[in-house]
């Protein structure tokens, strides 16, 4: 009886701290400058998306967030498909040299070392090719930086589909590629679903390439360009708290609405 | 004497050329985009590392010099001191609530799953946000704590301009966001562990803290383990975080490695510098990782 | 089972094709952003970081220039903190996304070094113009006209590669009820009268400083340092600042000054430093212009009325800060003579006289004279412009020289002394940097 109310009272504190600082950014974003700075009220004594609007209207945010989705979109496609391709040939294949063997643990070295690392190569890069706050040049990195672990993740998937099901097709008159298509890749489906989910929100949340790849609005994505009213002297706390918001929500919503698979892509990416 | 998967009978003749190229095919995308955007800019960057910058421009070689210097430069030193502390505080203090939830959790009771939704929300949510999130907390004119505070009666809360709060701030907001990882996966760890241990061990009588030490933390061991290892790794890199909060400040308190390093790289315009100094934090994450490894083999073969 | 999965279905030929039209089409449409090379008769592109100081301009002149000059302004903004990487990576690429970048003025020593910003004197903008503020239209020129070079530059022609856009400077905002005679005229008589204001109950601190390390400690320091006679370099570039000079206006920071300070002063940033004087608890700060104003608001202050403005106070001479918004025009830019042209209106005496009757502090002498100045810190300002106003360093270094000095010097004031052996400290580091820099050789 005890252990019960326990476990209620620890389930509140949780709710608790999970909550309380982000209804407080999401109060914030609804008040006045004035009113955060000099009132320091607990909640908005009179709501207004006024921010919000201010944030569309004056501060490029439309053109931050159409950026995020394309430049998104289009990584994880790449990522996923060539990154499945190149996993099936790590998982099922076994080359000259071990050559499988020598691309696998590549990948798997570059996943360990953080993004950091390549900040500044991968700036003077652009910089040569001319693709400095280009759409281009944000999806080639990205699509870089999920591929390794696209590979990683895509490679332990395909091991797990017995090879006879696959034989059995090719038997039947399929090509390998053919059985590829109607075998297996159906099968690894919840893998590509939950890599995609994790590539989604990993790239769509990314900011330190963006802050050094991107400059105005035709390429800055969203965490980029919630970070233009971050301020040191004289903030905006007011347009801050809703930037905040807005740059979160998209993520959060689409997070929410896959739960189940990223809970179990993340827990099984450990496990194995 | 083409060495092409064994095992697969290949099909009809027909595609015979393409399937052994096939292999190729799959990985030449992959491999072509991971060596110009990955492996090249490395290339790259230790070739920068030997090099002297000015204005921009590499001037001149200087072999090791710049990997020399970092060693006696006090503010590569305070970084890595910083940097240490933040991921070894942050690391223990996550890994630790996140087994104690575990732990409380293990059973199912009503509202577990509504508390796995709500714990994915840290987790999510763009770094540079939860930064945003913290620093209206933080905050000494704006921010919640001074508004709890002024409303107690007190003054304003004073974290962020102050070295060794700010520090623990950071640390507070890495916890908020990262212990729910880590209740995850320690939760499933636990959750996929066979229960009859655990049936014999309470028949004999064994208290909850014989239990835990005798047998939940020895199988537990291998994913505890690697969730700290891939921790670790991500928590060194952090950078989007601190950018926002403090940007490093006040002064060097929250100057993380990555801070540094950009800071050199872009603001200093020493890029050379700069360039040695990832390296050389590449290379010590990776023995690190390394270390990991080799301890985890040594562990599941024990 | 396959029901199932055939929904989830990704074929590989699908995805294939998605993923490649989608590079495509990106790739497309971010050709299609580029900015036009044609000129499209009056476009400028202008980037500025976010700053008060900017608001006259921004609401007041941007739409002259339309109705005026016909100039069709796009104005960027940024947080402070990532402008200096963009635009540096921006003119160094050529990418050319920018018509104008408005500098902070320590700022065109690395610009001019890396030479990438347009000549705008061969442009036709007359830097000998007399009605220019000397020591800001000074700014402009690289190699500096006057004062040490950095090593490379030394026997080079100075070109005017920037024009001073907006004026800023430190200026003293002090109590008038405190300080009855008008402003203190020497440091000593701010700490004197200011403790009389304490313990009259008018305020709680004669004075309020900015003491986190780095950018802001020194600029709090800069104005006490410079009037006490102090020079951060000779000629030579060897590092002068810890000399007697130095080393007394660092002992009179860390000592005195502290002491008639709040406690927490060494964690101050200007928000607090902004706070204990609209809050009415400091006898008097010294600030640049962007908080000064909001000294007559009453929604912002509680001492609305009560504050004024006046020049900092001097030990020998009383010598400020300065800190301007100054013009470039990148070689890259995509709209050079539009750019040119623009900022030859913009610094005409008419346009200047706007600029200050719309409450910024204009960059030509002749602005300064006109009836209805927009805030009455302009004449302040003047005033200190004529007592003595320096700007920092000009070094492309100078970021990482404020950086090692501040961090000694909130050593100090921490401690509460030691202000000369901080200043010694920081000599030995910035020499061992600057050594390895190669100014030396």
């Amino acid at each position: 009886m005890i252990v019960r109310i326990l476990k209620g009272l620890v389930a509140a504190l949780i709710l608790l701290v999970v909550f309380l600082p982000i209804y407080w950014m999401a109060a914030a974003s609804l008040k006045s400058n004035k009113e955060i700075t000099q009132d320091a009220t607990l909640y908005p004594h009179e709501p207004s998306f006024d921010n919000y609007l201010h944030l569309l209207s004056d501060r490029q945010f439309d053109a931050y967030l159409l950026n995020s989705l394309v430049v998104t979109a289009a990584s994880v496609v790449l990522a996923l498909s060539l990154g499945s391709l190149a996993a099936y040939a790590i998982a099922r294949f076994r080359l000259r040299f071990r050559l499988e063997r020598i691309v696998g643990l590549s990948l798997l070295t570059l996943r360990i070392v953080p993004a950091v690392v390549i900040l500044i190569p991968v700036y003077l890069l652009m910089l040569e090719l001319k693709l400095l706050d280009t759409w281009l040049g944000l999806i080639i990195t990205y699509t870089a930086l999920n591929l390794t672990f696209c590979v990683w993740m895509m490679e332990s998937f395909f091991r797990e589909i017995p090879v006879d099901l696959e034989e059995a097709a090719m038997v039947d008159g399929d090509s390998r590629l053919a059985a590829f298509r109607r075998i297996t890749l159906p099968l690894a489906a919840p893998g590509l679903v939950a890599t995609a989910i994790f590539a989604i929100i990993v790239t769509f949340n990314e900011f330190m390439f963006a802050l050094v790849l991107t400059a105005t609005p035709r390429a800055m994505t969203m965490p980029r360009g919630t970070a233009t009213l971050i301020g040191r002297i004289d903030t905006d706390w007011a347009s801050m708290a809703a930037a905040g918001v807005m740059g979160a929500l998209p993520i959060v919503i689409f997070a929410l609405l896959v739960q189940r698979h990223l809970v179990r892509g993340l827990t099984l990416g450990a496990l194995k | 004497m083409k060495q092409t998967a064994p095992v697969i009978s290949r099909g009809r003749s027909q595609g015979a050329g393409l399937d052994l190229a096939l292999p190729y095919l799959l990985l030449a995308p992959s491999v072509l985009i991971t060596f110009i955007v990955l492996v090249y800019p490395l290339w790259d960057g230790l070739k920068a590392s030997t090099k002297f910058y000015r204005y921009g421009k590499p001037l001149r070689e200087v072999g090791l010099d710049n990997y020399l210097r970092l060693w006696s430069d006090s503010q590569f030193l305070n970084s890595l001191l910083v940097t240490v502390s933040f991921v070894g505080l942050a690391v223990a203090i996550e890994t630790l609530l996140g087994l104690a939830l575990a732990l409380f959790c293990q059973r199912e009771f009503r509202g577990i799953r509504l508390l796995r939704t709500v714990l994915i929300v840290p987790m999510v949510i763009t770094p540079v946000v939860v930064a945003i999130v913290f620093r209206l907390i933080y905050a000494s004119d704006a921010g919640m704590l001074t508004t709890l505070s002024e409303l107690a009666g007190g003054g304003p809360a004073q974290i962020l301009g102050h070295p060794t709060r700010a520090f623990i701030g950071l640390v507070v907001l890495d916890v908020w966001e990262w212990t729910p990882l880590m209740f995850l996966i320690l939760l499933a760890g636990l959750q996929s562990l066979p229960s009859e241990p655990f049936e014999a061990a309470r028949v004999d009588g064994a208290g909850p803290w014989r239990i835990f030490r005798d047998h939940t933390l020895p199988m537990l061991g291998p994913v505890l383990a690697i969730a700290i290892v891939l921790r670790t790794i991500d928590a060194f890199g952090t950078f989007d975080q601190v950018f926002v909060l403090t940007r490093g400040g006040p002064g060097e308190a929250t100057r993380l490695l990555s801070v540094f390093g950009y800071d050199t790289a872009f603001k200093f315009q020493q890029t050379g510098y700069a360039a040695a100094l990832f390296v050389t934090m590449g290379l010590m994450i990776l023995a690190l990782a390394l270390a990991a490894v080799r301890l985890l083999r040594r562990e599941d073969v024990a | 089972m396959n029901d199932r999965l055939l929904n989830r279905r990704l074929s590989r030929r699908t995805v294939l094709q998605g993923g490649a039209s989608l590079a495509a089409s990106a790739a497309v449409l971010s050709g299609l952003g580029k900015p036009a090379s044609a000129q499209t008769g009056g476009k400028v592109i202008i980037g500025a970081f976010v700053d008060g100081g900017l608001a006259p301009f921004k609401n007041s002149i941007i739409p002259l220039a339309k109705s005026e000059g016909n100039f069709d302004v796009e104005f960027l903004e940024d947080e402070y903190g990532v402008t200096l990487e963009k635009w540096f990576a921006d003119a160094q690429s050529g990418a050319g996304q920018y018509d104008i970048y408005l500098l902070d003025d320590p700022w065109v020593p690395q610009f001019g070094a890396a030479d990438v910003l347009e000549d705008l004197g061969a442009g036709g903008i007359a830097g000998g113009d007399s009605d220019w503020i000397a020591s800001m239209i000074d700014m402009g020129y690289w190699p500096p006209r006057e004062g040490p070079r950095v090593k490379g530059f030394e026997g080079a022609e100075p070109k005017l590669i920037a024009v001073p856009f907006v004026g800023d400077l430190q200026t003293l905002t002090y109590r008038n009820d405190v300080h009855t005679n008008g402003a203190p005229k020497t440091w000593d008589e701010l700490i004197e009268k200011g403790k009389e204001g304490v313990a009259a109950g008018k305020i709680k601190y004669p004075i309020v400083f900015r003491g986190v390390a780095g950018n802001p400690i020194v600029t709090s320091w800069y104005p006490v340092f410079l009037s006490f006679g102090g020079q951060f370099f000779d000629d030579k570039w060897n590092v002068t600042f810890n000399s007697d000079a130095g080393k007394a206006a660092a002992d009179f920071f860390v000592g005195p000054m502290k002491q008639s300070a709040p406690e927490g002063v060494v964690e101050f940033d200007s928000d607090q430093e902004g706070a204990a004087i609209l809050g009415g608890d400091a006898g008097a700060i010294i600030q640049y212009s962007g908080n000064a104003l909001k000294a007559d608001d009453p929604a912002q202050t509680k001492v609305a009325g009560k504050l004024d403005f006046g020049v900092v106070p001097k030990k020998e001479k009383a010598i400020a800060q300065m800190g301007i918004f100054i013009a470039s025009v990148p070689k890259s830019a995509p709209n050079k003579s539009n750019a040119i042209a623009f900022l030859n209106w913009y610094t005409s005496p008419a346009t200047q006289a706007k600029l200050a009757e719309a409450g910024s502090i204009p960059v030509k002498r002749s602005g300064f004279g006109v009836e209805k100045p927009g805030n009455r810190l302009i004449p302040v300002a003047l005033q200190q412009l004529d007592a003595g106003c320096l700007p920092r360093p000009r070094t492309p270094d100078w970021a990482k020289v404020e950086e090692l000095l501040g961090i000694e010097l909130n050593k100090a004031l921490q401690a509460g002394s030691g202000g000369g052996a901080a200043l010694d400290a920081a000599a030995q580091q910035v020499t061992d940097y600057l050594k390895q820099a190669g100014y030396y050789q």
